[in-house]
Order: structure tokens, then sequence, then C-alpha cells
């Protein structure tokens, strides 16, 4: 079976999968109803500050296991929906910032600088419709490089990189990931070193489970997803909850645009379409690399623009900053461009780049059958690779919701405004509780609950140091693996303790994992 | 006429009645709520595919509820100390290999398991496993890999379990080479790790079948005391100097002390789903076919295996 048939196989089987109720005649699978629904969500937990997409992500996670179970029928509608609240929280966060001057997502802060005073000046439908215009150009052109890219990668990964190389590619990513997230390297260490301590828990080739101080509940290690809801949502609400505490209920702006007649012309498209094109390739880039967020990503895209901007904008253009549409454009095509290519990394080599990523690769993990990894664009002398058709299910899944963002996503923009007046004291209590009930529909033990807790106080601590719970995050995932890659190097090399440094390109890992510490940690904290 | 006619019915519903409590004194164990089933393996493998399959064949054939649930890690020791203190009343049992009473039970005397603890219920299918090479190394037959090891080749063996591990090393022993010894988790990842490059060689307990039927991969020697049913010209590990081997086979267990009658009861019920349906088909498929043991027959299997662990550890070291 060729290429071209696993590509087909899997668009097919995005249609042809269980079927959800049918139209005419036709039959709509249940995929498609979960795509369409995780586009929803994505789009309205977006447009709700202090709601963000991972954070979707990581309820939906354990309540969609527990209705599809863990057979492969259930990969791709599960992965549907995570995908699709991916995609559409990302077009979501731009409608409060531009409405409301709050931004529904922190990638979309600098979205507030242009996009705000376009709206009090009248033109919030027109500053909508760039964002919409910029957020879906953008992702569509970084999952185009995804599918050009990822299995271009995993087979240059495969036939260039053995176990030695392997351990040193996981390090790498690791140091990276310390030291570009979060303002501190040295706090991003001790992030990554704890998560990896967490990991050790109960792991291990020995019969007997380490490290779990002899408690039946550990044996199998710290349950993954509960462990890692803790860190990243109980700690955020334990946060916000004190936040609340100390500086009192505030009601939000509610300042409520003028939408007047504004359009947006086929002119204005043309003057921006340079910026989204430059801002999705630095969105794609970023977004690629493992560990730098989207908020990076549109940081860095906004003042590529902005200088930009400065040097060629007509004398009664608005500044950025002032409500250039181009502002708004080079935010969001930058941001959403992350969405794509994040899974390059995600599917060549099974490493996760940012948190919606994490909860991609669980989703995976935990579904089964699906080992994201070069073995995924493996092609079969004979028959076919399931996994592959699995991946082309992904991509179709992507450019499904694509097409969902071009046709319906400007118009749901418009109505998900709304949610920007959900205030925090309704949102905390809900949040807490669909987590709580998240965790013990998977785990259904007690037990989970008080980890979650445990972890979760951990994150609130982490957030109060100002360290970021990300790198525990990521290195809690790839820290099984790493000691399983390490020890297999080891056996491989025939017991050579030295391997990272007797094989040159694991050699060279292990130094740029150095070098990417050394240079951040001369850079001037920002 | 109407009298008789009545008499007839009120025979006719009598009979009825008769057979429907006949035929129900047939199941006449059935358990007190949903039975969960403990699976030791890693969801999505073949392992656990036959698991939940024979869980829907047996609530198809006896109606009871079946709950697979996932226990992995330590070579099954934690999912035996997840059933060993649960109620002996058939609510609960779990897949193993026999491995995990055997060798990984003695391995791990701390753990505090051993095969007393538990009752056997069937096994569902043997092991077909054989040392699998890629076809592109050009290796025809296990002489040719001892012949390119003595050559000055290094060979990295991948193994699934601490005891594989041990066979690999007398393998290499009783042939004179050293092997680089790579344990990873699972069949399916010593596939992988053979197929992309990483291993050379290794055990592969049926995982193979496909690939070598497609000429992707090849068995270069049977692991156990029988042939390969896929490759039986392939030499025998006792042919090549080994006195173990890697005999072992899937195994359903329950608590220690379930009553005979349950006992009875669930390894038929299992037994037949091993044979019917997708379950059937599906084991077939992934491990030439279902093996029943049971009873008296499975108990001495698995003490046996127990008993045996040390003399290889012995050996190995």
């Amino acid at each position: 079976m060729t290429v071209w048939d696993h590509a087909l196989l899997g668009v097919a089987s995005i249609f042809s999968g269980p079927e959800a109720f049918s139209v005419l005649g036709i039959s709509i699978s249940i995929t498609l109803v979960m795509i369409a629904l995780g586009f929803l969500m994505g789009i309205t937990v977006g447009a709700t500050p202090g709601l963000a997409g991972p954070m979707a992500m990581a309820i939906a996670l354990p309540i969609l296991i527990s209705i599809f179970g863990y057979s492969q029928d259930a990969f791709l509608p599960v992965m549907g929906f995570l995908i699709g609240i991916m995609k559409g929280a990302t077009l979501g966060g731009a409608v409060p910032a531009i409405l409301f001057n709050i931004p529904g997502t922190p990638d979309a802060y600098m979205t507030t600088f242009d996009g705000y005073p376009m709206a009090q000046k009248g033109q919030a439908k027109k500053a909508l419709k760039v964002a919409h215009l910029s957020s879906v150009s953008g992702d569509t052109f970084s999952d185009i490089v995804l599918v050009l890219c990822a299995p271009f990668l995993a087979v240059l990964v495969e036939s260039y990189i053995d176990l030695p190389e392997k351990t040193g590619l996981l390090i790498l990513s690791l140091a990276f990931i310390a030291a570009v997230i979060g303002d501190s390297v040295g706090k991003g260490l001790i992030s990554m070193g704890l998560g990896l301590m967490a990991a050790m828990v109960a792991t291990g080739e020995d019969f007997y489970p380490r490290l779990t101080f002899g408690m039946p509940e550990l044996a199998q290690g710290f349950p993954v997803a509960t462990a890692i809801l803790g860190v990243l949502i109980l700690g955020e609400v334990f946060k916000s909850i004190e936040d609340m505490v100390r500086s009192g209920i505030r009601p939000r702006d509610t300042i409520k645009s003028t939408v007047d007649g504004d359009t947006l012309t086929f002119k204005d498209v043309k003057r921006l379409a340079p910026y989204i094109a430059r801002s999705s390739l630095i969105g794609t880039i970023i977004g690629a690399l493992p560990g730098i967020g989207s908020t990076l990503a549109a940081t860095l895209g906004y003042t590529y623009a902005r200088n930009r901007y400065a040097s060629v904008k007509a004398q009664d253009d608005p500044a950025f900053g002032e409500g250039a549409p181009e502002g708004i454009a080079a935010t969001e095509a930058a941001n959403s461009a992350v969405s794509g290519a994040n899974l390059i990394p995600v599917l060549s080599l099974g490493i996760p780049g940012n948190a919606a990523a994490v909860f991609l690769i669980l989703g995976m993990e935990s579904i089964g059958g699906f080992n994201p990894g070069p073995s995924v664009f493996r092609l079969p002398s004979d028959g076919i690779n399931p996994e592959l058709v699995m991946a082309f299910g992904l991509f179709a899944a992507m450019f499904l919701t694509n097409g969902l963002n071009w046709t319906i996503g400007g118009v749901l923009m418009r109505a998900v405004g709304v949610m920007a007046r959900v205030s925090t004291e309704v949102l905390l209590p809900v949040v807490l509780l669909l987590t709580l009930t998240a965790i013990y529909v998977q785990e259904t033990s007690m037990a989970a609950i008080w980890i979650a807790v445990g972890f979760g106080i951990l994150g609130y601590i982490m957030r109060r140091v100002g360290m970021s719970p990300l790198p525990f995050v990521i290195a809690f995932i790839l820290g099984g693996n790493l000691e399983q890659t390490a020890r297999q190097a080891f056996a491989a090399t025939g017991g050579d303790p030295f391997f990272l440094f007797t094989h040159p390109i694991a050699a060279l890992f292990m130094l740029m994992s150095l070098a990417v510490i050394v240079f951040n940690l001369r850079k001037s904290p920002s | 006429m109407k009298t008789f006619l009545k008499a007839a019915s009120a025979a006719l519903l009598l009979t009825a009645a008769t057979t429907t409590a006949t035929l129900a004194d047939g199941h006449a164990w059935k358990p007190e709520g949903p039975i969960k089933m403990i699976i030791a393996f890693a969801a999505g493998g073949s392992a656990d595919t036959s698991g939940r399959l024979i869980a829907d064949e047996m609530t198809t054939a006896t109606g009871w509820d079946i709950i697979p649930e996932q226990v992995t890690g330590k070579g099954g020791i934690n999912a035996l100390l997840a059933l060993k203190d649960a109620p002996a009343d058939g609510t609960t049992i779990a897949l193993v290999v026999t491995e995990s009473l055997g060798y990984n039970s003695a391995a791990s005397k701390e753990a505090g398991v051993s095969p007393a603890d538990f009752t056997g219920l069937t096994t569902t299918a043997g092991f077909q496993m054989g040392v699998v090479a890629k076809a592109d190394t050009g290796w025809a037959s296990f002489d040719d890999m001892i012949t390119a090891a003595k050559g000055g080749k290094d060979i990295r063996f991948g193994v699934m379990s601490p005891k594989l591990a041990d066979l690999a090393y007398l393998l290499g022993e009783a042939n004179g080479v050293e092997f680089n010894i790579i344990s990873v988790k699972g069949g399916k990842a010593v596939m992988n790790g053979v197929t992309a490059g990483d291993m050379d060689v290794g055990f592969m307990a049926g995982v193979q079948g496909k690939g070598v039927a497609a000429g992707d991969l090849v068995n270069l020697a049977s692991g156990m005391s029988t042939a390969l049913k896929q490759t039986p010209d392939a030499p025998k590990i006792a042919d090549l100097g080994v006195a173990y081997n890697a005999d072992g086979y899937y195994v359903f267990v329950a608590p220690a002390g379930l009553p005979d009658d349950a006992r009875a009861a669930l390894s038929e019920a299992i037994a037949s789903a091993t044979g019917t349906g997708k379950a059937g088909g599906m084991i077939t498929k992934a491990f030439g076919g279902a093996t029943n043991i049971m009873g008296a027959d499975l108990d001495a299997l698995l003490q046996a295996e127990y008993n045996n662990a040390g003399a290889l550890m012995q050996a190995a070291q």
C-alpha cells in the first residue's frame, strides 16, 4: 500500500466511523460530530477569560475516555474533539480581547493593543473579521507544514538516530523547555527536575515499585492524567481563589462596543496579507520547537510587524497600539500558526512542545494503538500500517476543523462575546467541580482525588514562587521514556557508561543542551 | 374435548416451566454483580485486545456484566497484587501470563505472591515465541547470526521480560558469543525496535506473525520446547544448547479459595469464549489458535513454572 492509499483510508475513517445520526439518508459519523462539538466548546472556552484550551482539553479527556473506552474506534472521536478544542480556543481568545480589552487566552494579549481601540472606534466587526481571517490563515498554513514535515522529519530521525542519540535528543528537549519557558532558567530546571522525580515513582526495571513508601495506591506510579490535572488546573484554581480573596471580587469591565456597518474590504485583505504571511511563518517555526508556546509567537509576530509597519505606513493610518488592523493580523496569525506545527515534534518524536500537545499525547497514550514516534510513518512492504492511517485521520480532522473555522468560525466569534461576562467567582467552582469529577471518572478511587489535590498544592506553590509548571508536566510525561531509552542505549552499547559522549550526534545534542542553558542564563531577565 | 385441551395446555405449560428451570440449573453459578476483569497488559496490544474480546463473548453467552480494567507493570505482579486481596467469589479475575505467576513471582519474593495465592481458571492461548530478526539483515538462520557475531558484529538482542533476558544470555553463552541484551516493555516494543534497526534480533511471542508472513521478518529459532507453527524448520531453543525455554501461556486467574462451582463456571465460560466469535478469530490470528488448560493440569503447570524459575536464574548468573 502506498502513502496515498493510507491517506485515503485515513480521510475515509473520519467519515465512515460509527454513525451518530443521519441526515436525508446520509450518515454522519460520530467523529464528525465530536470534531464539531469540540470546535464549539473551544471557541466558547477561548472566549471565556480565565479558561484556556488546554484546561478544557484536560477536563474533557478523562470524560471522553470513559464514554468511548480504550478501543481503536475511540481514537478519532476523542482526538477529533481535542483538536477541535485546541483550534477553537485560539480563535475564541481574540473575541474578548477585541470587544472588552480582556484577553480570553494569554496569547491574545497583544490582540487587545489594536483590537480594543478599533472596537472603541466602532470598528468591532471589522476587527473580529481581521482576527478571524488571520487566525484561520495562520492555522491552515501551519497544518500544511505539519503534513509535509512530520513524516519527513520522522524518517530522518529514524535513519540517523540510534538509541544514544535518542537519549541525547530527549535531554536536549528537556533542557530547551526548562530554559525557555518562564523567566528564570533555574526555576525552569527545578520544575523539570521535580517532574522527572515524580516520573520515577514506581517505575524502573525491578519487580518492586520504587519510591512508593510501601503504599499500594502508588504501585502503578502517579496516575498521569491525575497528576497533570492537579498541577495545571487545581494549582491555577487555588491561586485564583487566593487572588480573589486578597483583592476582593471586582466586577468585570463590561463596556459594550458599538457595532457599526464596518466591513473588511478586499483592499484591506490585500494590505494585511503580507503581515499574515510573515506571522504565520514565525508562528509555525516557533510551534515546531518544543517548549515555546503561542504567547512568544504572538509577541515575536507583533514586534516584527510593528517595526515593519512603522517604516511603510501612510501618514493618516493608525499606528500600532492605536487600532491598526495589521497589529491584530500579526498577533492572531502568529499565535494560531503554533497549533499545527506543535504537532510536528509530537508525531515524529513523541515529544510534546506545549500544554495542548501534552493532552494530545495523553489522549494517544490512553487510548492505545497509536504510539507517537517514528514508527507512525513507517510504510510496510505488505498490508497497511494502522498507525499511519490514524495519523492521516488526525490530519483530516485538523483540516476539517479548519474548514469549520473558515465557514462558521466568524459567525460564532460574534456570538460568544457574551462569555467574557462570566465572573470568576462563578467560573472557579465550576472548573474545580469538573476537574475533580473528571479525575474520579477516570480513576474511580478517592486516592486519585487526594493525589490530585497534592499536585494541586504543588502547582499552587510553583505559581506563587513564579515557577512555570509546564516543564514539570513535560518532564513528568517524558521521564519514563528518557529512563527507558537511556537504559536501552546503555545495554545496546555493551554497557558503555559514556554513550552520550562517545557518539558524535549524541555528544552534539549534549553540547547543545548545555549551550541552551548557558545562553538563556546570560540573557537578561525580561 | 374442551377438558382435554385444557389438560394438554396445562401439561405444555408445565413442561415449558420445567425445561426453563433445568436450563437455568445448567448455569447454576452466577456472579453476584459485575465481574472485574483485570488486564495486566498495556491497552491496545494484542493481549489486551484478546482479553476485551473474551469479555464481550462471555457477556453475549452468559449475560454476565464484565468490566475490563488495566493494571499494568512489573511483569504482571501489579495485576496479581491487585487480584490477591479481592474477594474470592468470582467477581474479580485477572488475565496475566504464566510467567507472571512463575518466574516473576519467584524473582520478586518481597512482592509476596506465589501460585498458592490464586486459583487458575484456564489458559487462553500459548506463545509462539520466536527469535526474530529483520529480513534485510540477510540472516536466514540462527547460525548466520552467530557467524556474524563471531565476525565482530555487536548483536543487540531485544527482550520483554527478565526471564527472556536470562534465556537470551544463555543462548549467547551456549553459542560462544555475548549479546547486548536490551530490555523493553512488551513484545510490540521489541518488534518496533527490530523494525527500526535499534535492535538486531529479539524475542517475539506471536506479534511477528504478520511480518514473517510478509517477508519483512524472519523467525531464526523457536524459543520454546516445540517448533514454531509458522516456521516449523527453525531450530528449537534446546537444539541450540539451552536447557530452559520460553514456553508460556496467557492465563486467567482468580484469588485463592474460589468455590469449585464458580471456578468451573468461569473456566468454562472463558474457554468457550476463546473459541467463538471475534475473540476466537483474533486469538487464531495472533496466537495460532486457543489453548485451554484448566483444572488440576493448570495447577500443576503454574506450580512447576514457579518451582523451576530458581534453576534458570541460577544458570544465568
